[in-house]
């Protein structure tokens, strides 16, 4: 019955976004029609989810050829490393269209676009067809932010997108200097990801072209130093957009490290791994402390967010399963608390008109369900045991600390960092007295708890049957590191073993 | 004898190409212009002699359809030209300046 | 060996369940019209009653057990497995557990009921009981998990509790900063206590992370790495239980409502500590240096806090501090590896803290949320119940045979001189001895003299049953609760330290009696000292000094707040503005404004060339063209 479930929700919203941008038709229709699409994949997504039996392998597969002479194919597969990004791609985006009612209708087209994109970016298994989704996801962005964005939308869209294309075209390159040496290597065209597994790549050449593949995939994630596009454009963008930049796209960047980077290159990788991990830390202890000083919300939560997302990333580059499997489960925790955080913002300043902390207090007095769900997504944020944010952060702190004692530390201190930011801001925004401005704040309405009420729950029920999500992940994750440390040990025995008899013919 | 058609087209075509960078006039810039079509179709019927095929001359014809439909909307925006600055001095039209 | 019980998940469950639905309620109603205070004290207090039964039931099946089979475990579902890591949804109850369990949800229980009187008319009443049955929750988790990480748990839940309720008047900014600071703190230990559980588990957890087979495999651990376990640990411990150089956050938690003080930050949750070194006894006994370092550690933050307790003007700060003092000696106990003394002091100490906040809430209540000592004088003939109760605490704090706290704080002295810290020894008299003078300093202001403020006095009253009783049922646990441990020299037989055993790691040293009765001998002698002193300064009504020199920097605490707040508080802002007014726009930022320049300049390098007039742009073509033809004609040739 699945059989094209992974196409169907690929093309099901790009279509229907385009069709909503080429017909004339109010923003209240356009938003209905997403609504009902969304909520549509929405339940594929849930299928999918519940049909997946988590064996490691590609599962849902569709396979058609594209442009053979190259080896293109139009490959589609979901496995346990894709499974969290594409259900995070898919739950999350019903929300958006019930909450935010007042926009026009080539936003929500934009939107639906958005999701197909970054759903056929999760899904594709070849590389050029991932690459194409991978650019295709930026331009509903590129309209969301340059056109429906804040004051200074302008500038911010330009440093986004064009940050982001020139990572794209480093990686480009790099694709095709992938494809080549597969070429070269077994006389065929591939560039699925399945037949670049087998590929083995030494020498200047496959460094620089992995590093090609890092910064692009480090601009989206966004991995310090690479960031400095997120605070404008996440404070800048419309809420809406910064909530799919922030809990899906910027997921993608470190899904695709995983998906293509780990497998092509596993000796590069084994060998910069110290210092991308550096960097993961850098960026959460950098971002971490920006946050404490910021006075504009939305801001706040930008800065939040790349410091969550150096965590992650550095569960990628921990290289062992405990770290490999947070990473993946804190994807998923990250988009359903900083991310919901977002939308909170978001309505906070529908209502009140700023976004400014000083403005702001005693929110709590007039809105205590508001204030409840955003506490629980706060404490989520900050890895409360019990949320879903404290599987992820505690995983990847224990890979991190078999991985190098040193950074398990720094990452630990992520625990401590976070909570410095959050409750400062919590107390001044909620909490204090109330300000003029706040007096009339309205609470939650009845559609807005019930398109909360289920992510709270997830969040709640992800700390609590975290098992659920885990076993589904584990085995891919188990042997992705396998094949990493296999590889990589091979190739240090291979070098060893290599280097006297260099010496011995030289003398 | 080829040669020499060749180097007359070639001095028709070097004529057009300074008549085009050195006048300023806009209609002596688009005389120099169908100058150079025209340098080009004596090439073309030139070669076609030389190599017996027709198809030099098919390209001939085609030119000059292209050299007439060009003369016409050229012409009209001459006029539009003339209409906007009052003037057909090509130094006036210097919108692309850096 | 373990035996299954299945609803030891259930006595957790009970009070979160409560806080879920007396939250839920809250939520939905408060904006409007305010549900009924009685329906939410019912809610409130079924849920600590009920557990308190059932932790009954499970002390006596345990009870009931061969003394070294004494484990009953539940283990509902595997929370999260990821390679070798398998972390179960699990519950223990060992007679450790059981014994913690049964004084938790005993006084949780009395606080929940002293709290109806106490709250009574307050706004957010309902908020205040879901986050107190929350507390009592995570509480439960803490004692009955059955791993480090399930343990983890509860020990973030109760420090969000704390949060949640030192910060309860949310209104007034210095109380939600009184949270903010504790809950920074208390992060600050969790990050010690995650990465020793994380270090645990590298060394010797891959077979099973849960606490039974980490004793098993206890052994495996090598010098280094067991000891750094061991300090990680202790770190974690000293954010919860407040000892230096973490303990800043407990004397400005008193901003909380008096109750939670008694339950919180006095009985239940500040003790945490104490017992995870205590469930970790198997690792710790291995590693006496670390054992070491916390009984200085916590001799040291008993002395401390004894220094700033005698300064106090607050009755709750001189309580909190006492509190911080009291959790050094349990500290020291646990160091010296005497861990079923810390434990009995832990026990002892809840029921008569507990008791001493309660009482000072009644006095606070009755003042009107007066709280200095010097404004208050002579109340004992007002508030008879009350101050018979305090004083029953204060005797049982200042260590007075034949109360609670003499036995268990003999106890952990007496261990340290056994055990070979005569210095340890000294300092605990010595600090026995404070405690004696400023406890009783507080009871002669609040109570004896002549009242202070005249107009407060005269509307002074004892408060009503559901304050005074609970007050009572405690008096008598402070009281009495040290028979159960009573060592051999007064004919007990250590009852408590027996049940214990089959939990704890440690040995018991033997020396000679007269050594103890010199010991015990030195502490009556310094409480005898310390209330005399207090009774000839005090006794007869006294009015505020001045402070100066000494007296004026223990008022102050040493200005330890103004040094964290100078050298840690004020840079950690500087940085995070640093960064984002100068590194995040000039500096992170650099190689994007490169580029911009780079594309900038060599724009304005090439504008020369575009000079506007078509027929220069021809002459570029011309040229381009020649050069392609020139170099086109080369190659045919």
């Amino acid at each position: 019955m699945f059989e094209y479930a992974l196409s169907v929700i690929i093309f099901l919203p790009i279509l229907t976004g385009l069709a909503l941008l080429l017909f004339p038709l109010r923003g209240g229709v356009a938003r209905a029609v997403g609504f009902i699409v969304s909520v549509i994949i929405l339940f594929i997504g849930i299928e999918l989810f519940l049909g997946f039996n988590g064996k490691s392998g590609m599962e849902y597969t569709e396979f058609h050829q594209w442009i053979p002479s190259l080896g293109v194919n139009y490959a589609l597969g979901i496995d346990g490393i894709s499974l969290l990004v594409m259900v995070a791609a898919t739950f999350l985006f019903p929300m958006v269209f019930s909450i935010f009612k007042t926009r026009t209708k080539g936003f929500y087209g934009n939107l639906l676009l958005a999701q197909g994109a970054m759903l056929g970016a999760i899904c594709s298994t070849d590389l050029i067809l991932f690459y194409v989704f991978w650019e295709i996801m930026l331009l509903p962005i590129f309209f969301m932010i340059g056109i429906y964005g804040g004051d200074k939308r302008l500038s911010a869209t330009l440093k986004l997108t064009i940050y982001t294309i020139a990572g794209s075209l480093l990686m480009l390159a790099a694709i095709i200097y992938v494809g080549t040496s597969y070429h070269e290597q077994f006389g065929k065209w591939s560039f699925n990801i399945a037949d670049l597994q087998a590929l083995s790549l030494s020498g200047g050449f496959a460094i620089t072209a992995f590093l090609m593949f890092m910064v692009a995939f480090a601009i989206k994630i966004p991995l310090f130093p690479f960031h400095t596009w997120l605070p404008d454009g996440y404070t800048e963008a419309p809420t809406a957009t910064t909530f799919i930049l922030s809990a899906i796209m910027a997921k993608i960047g470190v899904y695709g490290v995983i998906r293509f980077v780990i497998p092509v290159f596993e000796v590069e990788f084994t060998r910069f791994a110290i210092l991308f991990s550096l960097l993961g830390i850098a960026g959460m202890l950098y971002c971490g402390l920006a946050a404490i000083a910021q006075k504009d919300i939305k801001r706040l939560l930008a800065f939040s967010s790349a410091s969550h997302m150096g965590i992650i990333a550095l569960g990628v580059f921990c290289m062992n399963v405990q770290a490999l499997s947070g990473c993946l489960f804190q994807i998923m925790a990250h988009a359903t608390s900083t991310g919901v955080l977002f939308l909170f913002v978001g309505l906070m300043e529908e209502r009140l008109g700023t976004r400014n902390i000083d403005d702001l207090g005693g929110i709590a007095y007039r809105a205590p369900i508001f204030a409840t769900f955003f506490a629980i997504a706060m404490l989520a944020s900050v890895g409360l045991p019990g949320t879903s944010g404290f599987i992820g952060e505690f995983l990847i702190i224990l890979g991190a600390i078999k991985f190098n004692a040193f950074i398990g530390f720094l990452a630990g201190t992520t625990l401590i960092i976070g909570v410095c930011y959050m409750l400062w801001m919590f107390q001044r925004v909620f909490f204090e007295k109330g300000k003029e401005r706040t007096e009339s704040f309205a609470d939650l309405n009845g559609m807005e708890i019930l398109t909360f009420v289920p992510v709270i729950l997830l969040i709640i029920g992800m700390g609590i049957f975290p098992q659920t999500f885990l076993e589904k992940i584990e085995p891919t994750a188990q042997q992705h590191v396998a094949q990493l440390t296999a590889v990589s040990a091979s190739q240090i025995a291979d070098t060893t073993v290599q280097n006297p008899g260099h010496t011995n013919h030289k003398n | 004898m080829i040669q020499d058609y060749l180097i007359l087209s070639v001095i028709l075509f070097c004529l057009g190409i300074l008549g085009v960078i050195s006048r300023r006039n806009v209609f002596t810039v688009f005389m120099s212009i169908e100058l150079m079509l025209n340098a080009a179709n004596l090439a073309f019927i030139t070669f076609s002699r030389v190599h017996e095929s027709m198809d030099g001359h098919v390209m001939a014809m085609m030119i000059m359809a292209v050299a007439a439909a060009e003369a016409a909307l050229a012409l009209a925006v001459v006029i539009l030209l003339h209409k906007h600055k009052g003037k057909l001095d090509t130094n006036v039209f210097s919108l692309l300046k850096g | 060996m373990e035996q299954t019980a299945n609803y030891l998940g259930l006595i957790p469950l009970l009070p979160l369940t409560g806080a879920l639905v007396i939250g839920l309620l809250h939520m939905l109603t408060c904006t409007k019209k305010p549900l009924p205070e009685k329906l939410y004290s019912v809610l409130a207090c079924i849920g600590p009653l009920l557990s308190f039964f059932m932790a009954l039931v499970v002390l006596f099946q345990l009870k009931n057990m061969a003394p070294e089979d004494r484990f009953l475990s539940h283990i509902p579902f595997t929370w999260f497995a990821v390679g070798e890591l398998h972390v179960d949804m699990g519950f223990l109850a060992d007679p450790l557990s059981s014994l913690m369990l049964v004084f938790v949800t005993f006084i949780g229980s009395l606080i929940h009921i002293y709290s109806i009187g106490y709250m009574a008319g307050e706004e957010n009443y309902g908020k205040y009981f879901a986050y107190l049955n929350l507390f009592l929750g995570a509480m439960l988790i803490l004692v009955l998990g059955n791993g480090p990480v399930v343990m983890f748990v509860g020990w973030e839940g109760v420090g969000l509790c704390s949060y949640l309720l030192i910060s309860f008047y949310t209104k007034d900014t210095d109380n939600v900063l009184a949270g903010n600071k504790a809950f920074i703190v208390n992060r600050i230990g969790d990050l010690g206590f995650v990465l020793g559980m994380s270090f645990l588990f590298w060394a010797i957890g891959s077979t099973g992370f849960d606490f039974l087979s980490l004793r098993e495999n206890a052994h495996l651990l090598t010098p280094g790495i067991g000891f750094a376990i061991c300090l990680l640990l202790f770190v974690g411990a000293c954010g919860k239980s407040a000892q230096i150089p973490l303990y800043v956050w407990l004397p400005d938690a008193m901003a909380g409502p008096t109750p939670v003080s008694a339950l919180i930050h006095a009985a239940t949750m500040v003790t945490a500590g104490v017992y995870m070194v205590a469930r970790f006894s198997f690792i710790y006994s291995h590693f006496p240096s670390a054992g070491t370092i916390i009984a200085w550690v916590g001799i040291l933050t008993a002395l401390l806090a004894a220094i700033f307790g005698m300064f106090q003007k607050d009755i709750k700060k001189i309580l909190a501090y006492s509190t911080v003092s009291q959790l050094g000696y349990m500290f020291a106990g646990v160091g010296v590896a005497a861990y079923s003394a810390g434990i009995f002091h832990v026990f002892t100490h809840a029921f008569f803290k507990a008791l001493l906040f309660l009482g000072a809430g009644s006095v606070i209540y009755a003042l009107h949320h007066q709280q200095n000592i010097w404004k208050m004088g002579g109340l004992k003939a007002k508030m008879p119940i009350t101050y018979a109760t305090m004083l029953i605490g204060a005797l049982a704090l200042s260590g007075c045979p034949p109360f609670s706290g003499f036995f268990s704080k003999d106890e952990i002295l007496f261990m340290a001189l056994a055990n070979g810290h005569p210095g340890i020894w000294f300092i605990g008299v010595l600090v026995a001895g404070m405690t004696a003078y400023y406890t009783f300093r507080m009871m002669f202001l609040v109570f004896h003299g002549e009242a202070r403020d005249k107009q407060a006095y005269d509307q002074a009253h004892e408060p009503p049953a559901v304050m005074t009783v609970p007050l009572i049922i405690l008096a008598a646990g402070a009281a009495l609760v040290g028979v159960f441990n009573l060592p051999g020299i007064f004919g007990g037989s250590m009852s408590v330290s027996n049940w214990l055993a089959p939990s704890l790691v440690e040995h018991h040293p033997h020396v000679s009696i007269w050594l103890e009765i010199m010991a015990i001998a030195a502490s009556i002698a310094a409480v005898v000292i310390g209330i005399t002193i207090a009774y000839k300064k005090f006794g007869h009504g006294a009015e505020e000094p001045e402070f100066t020199g000494f007296a004026k920097l223990g008022y102050h605490k040493f200005y330890v707040d103004e040094i964290y707040n100078a050298a840690i508080i004020q840079p950690y802002k500087a940085i995070g503005s640093l960064i984002s007014r100068f590194f995040e726009p000039n500096v992170t930022d650099l190689h994007v404004k490169f580029s911009t320049w780079l594309y900038t300049k060599s724009g304005k390098a090439f504008k020369v060339f575009q000079v506007g007039y078509v027929r220069i742009y021809a002459i570029y073509m011309v040229i381009g063209l020649s050069v392609m033809s020139f170099f086109l004609s080369q190659s045919i040739n």
